[in-house]
């Protein structure tokens, strides 16, 4: 029997899984996204190098700065300009934040897709907390438009460093409860050890990228293979696991975060006094060449490949992100899991249709 | 064995919030609290002072009517139209000023960056709703009254007990 999942929002976004079932498991499984293809690609070769920016976050809203950050790393390197320090450091503690945020919306759909509300409803209040931090420096909840190529808009206020560590220190408190009533709970680990696993070797030869590689033990992560900004000063772990199955995908969001943190608190101490932004023409026109960026954003390696012939806009924009790298292997993993699993493994490999169709 | 205890934490770690604040708040009665006065800009440091960007706030004797706010919003959301308005006004000899559709705006806050004339900013105000579009376009009169300043709460963290609440 065929069945449907979807079009009309089957948990993140508008994306369609045609799964063919023996009873009740699944025997094939056929991924159908563009549903919310926007073309941003092409709207990026009409537009100018600043106009570009609040187009360019839309498709990950909930990881807006891990998105934009690649594109201004490409466009500074075609201008021949980097961002001073301070405002290195700045991009470093949004890029975590988000980071944050991005991993408790993950638990937090995870938890409902097992049917646990209260793990639905804890991690999106203490996104919250996190929000309001990110919205202290960027002004918006979400899409900040808060980087640009040379440097941050705005500066963070006085009041942050001491409000981020009050923040942190709750929120230590809050990830050992959310282990107590979620992660080490019985009825957790039945739903999810050994579920769609994804074997070393396999994962490599599919190229998935982020916390679905480093759960199936491969130790790569773009901000320790190529520190870019300052993370090369931040002292920081890659957190691994071997499994390779849903809970060890859901580990790794899970320690990510406490990694998260650490860096936020390094980041505040280690941040120089200074300028925030260098002073560059509001028409930015980078001399004709091409760059390429890599980053670490929430979902894995986001990449961006920028040709410009000289002019206001980009001749060529790529993008390059990680849902779309981690969809070839959904096929891959549904074959011979339960029906019921689905959700697990669908959603563990965090991915987000509006992000993978641009 | 252990899973029997694991269970049992897990349950003990949800009776614990029975003695718990809670997090949330009534909104329409208690309202969030921001920092600042909203996003402002310094065009000459072409440094943006952090703040919420909500609703713009168009100081009418400052601005020269020099469409440049438009430009910036032009490909982005196309939200600012020029509209000419009436009266003397010694800094704007075409008399027109922007007008901002909120059913367009993306809250990107290029717009402010663009001002030269510290004229145009964005404040504390995001309660935008309204019953029909034609309520989101907000005339050069209405960009021009500042928001009213009310005390909300804000998040504040109990160390010892380890919980949020707001207040």
């Amino acid at each position: 029997m065929t069945l449907s999942v979807g079009p009309q929002h089957p948990g993140s976004g508008h994306f369609r899984l045609i799964i063919t079932v023996d009873g009740d498991i699944i025997v094939k499984a056929e991924p159908d996204p563009g549903y919310v293809h926007r073309g941003e690609e092409k709207m990026a070769e009409v537009r100018n190098y600043i106009q570009n920016i609040p187009h360019i976050e839309r498709p990950s809203i909930i990881d807006a700065s891990g998105i934009l950050y690649p594109y201004v790393l490409a466009v500074e390197d075609l201008l021949g300009k980097s961002a001073p320090e301070r405002a290195q450091y700045i991009r470093m503690i949004m890029a975590e934040l988000n980071r944050i945020t991005s991993h408790l919306y993950f638990l937090s759909i995870f938890g409902i897709f097992l049917g646990h509300s209260t793990m639905f409803m804890w991690p999106m209040g203490d996104r919250e907390v996190f929000i309001d931090l990110s919205q202290m420096i960027g002004g918006t909840r979400i899409t900040f438009s808060h980087f640009v190529p040379g440097g941050v808009r705005s500066d963070a206020p006085d009041s942050f460093a001491d409000k981020a560590e009050k923040t942190c220190d709750y929120f230590e408190g809050r990830l050992k409860e959310y282990e107590r009533i979620f992660v080490n709970n019985p009825l957790c680990h039945q739903r999810t050890v050994g579920v769609g696993v994804l074997t070393k070797e396999d994962a490599i030869k599919l190229g998935v990228v982020g916390p679905s590689l480093r759960a199936s033990g491969v130790k790569s992560d773009t901000r320790r293979d190529e520190p870019y900004d300052a993370y090369d000063k931040v002292d920081f772990e890659v957190p691994v696991y071997s499994e390779g199955d849903s809970y060890a995908r859901l580990r790794v969001h899970f320690d990510e975060m406490r990694q998260s943190m650490s860096i936020i608190r390094q980041c505040i101490k280690q941040m120089p006094k200074g300028p925030v932004k260098q002073k560059l023409p509001p028409q930015l026109r980078p001399p004709a060449g091409e760059a390429y960026a890599r980053t670490e954003a929430a979902r894995g390696a986001m990449a961006y490949y920028i040709v410009s012939d000289g002019g206001n806009y980009p001749y060529r924009l790529k993008m390059n992100v990680a849902s779309f790298r981690n969809l070839i292997a959904i096929p891959y993993l549904l074959k011979g899991v339960h029906l019921a699993d689905m959700p697990t493994v669908y959603w563990g490999l965090d991915y987000w249709p509006v992000e993978a169709d641009k | 064995m252990s899973a029997i205890i694991r269970a049992l934490n897990a349950f003990a770690s949800g009776v614990q919030h029975l003695f718990k604040r809670r997090f949330t708040f009534r909104y329409p009665e208690q309202k969030l609290e921001f920092e600042g006065e909203g996003y402002l800009y310094d065009p000459k440091t072409q440094v943006g002072i952090s703040g919420f960007k909500g609703r713009h706030l168009l100081h009418m004797d400052k601005c020269t009517g020099c469409q440049l706010c438009s430009l910036a919003c032009e490909n982005i959301a196309m939200a600012i139209e020029m509209v000419p308005i009436e009266g003397q006004w010694p800094r704007n000899k075409k008399s027109i000023f922007p007008q901002i559709d909120y059913g367009r705006c993306v809250f990107c806050g290029f717009c402010v960056d663009a001002c030269p004339f510290y004229a145009l900013f964005e404040t504390n105000d995001y309660e935008l709703c309204g019953y029909d579009r034609r309520s989101l376009v907000f005339t050069p009169k209405q960009l021009s009254i500042p928001p009213p300043k009310e005390k909300g709460v804000t998040v504040i963290f109990d160390e010892k007990k380890g919980e949020a609440h707001h207040g």
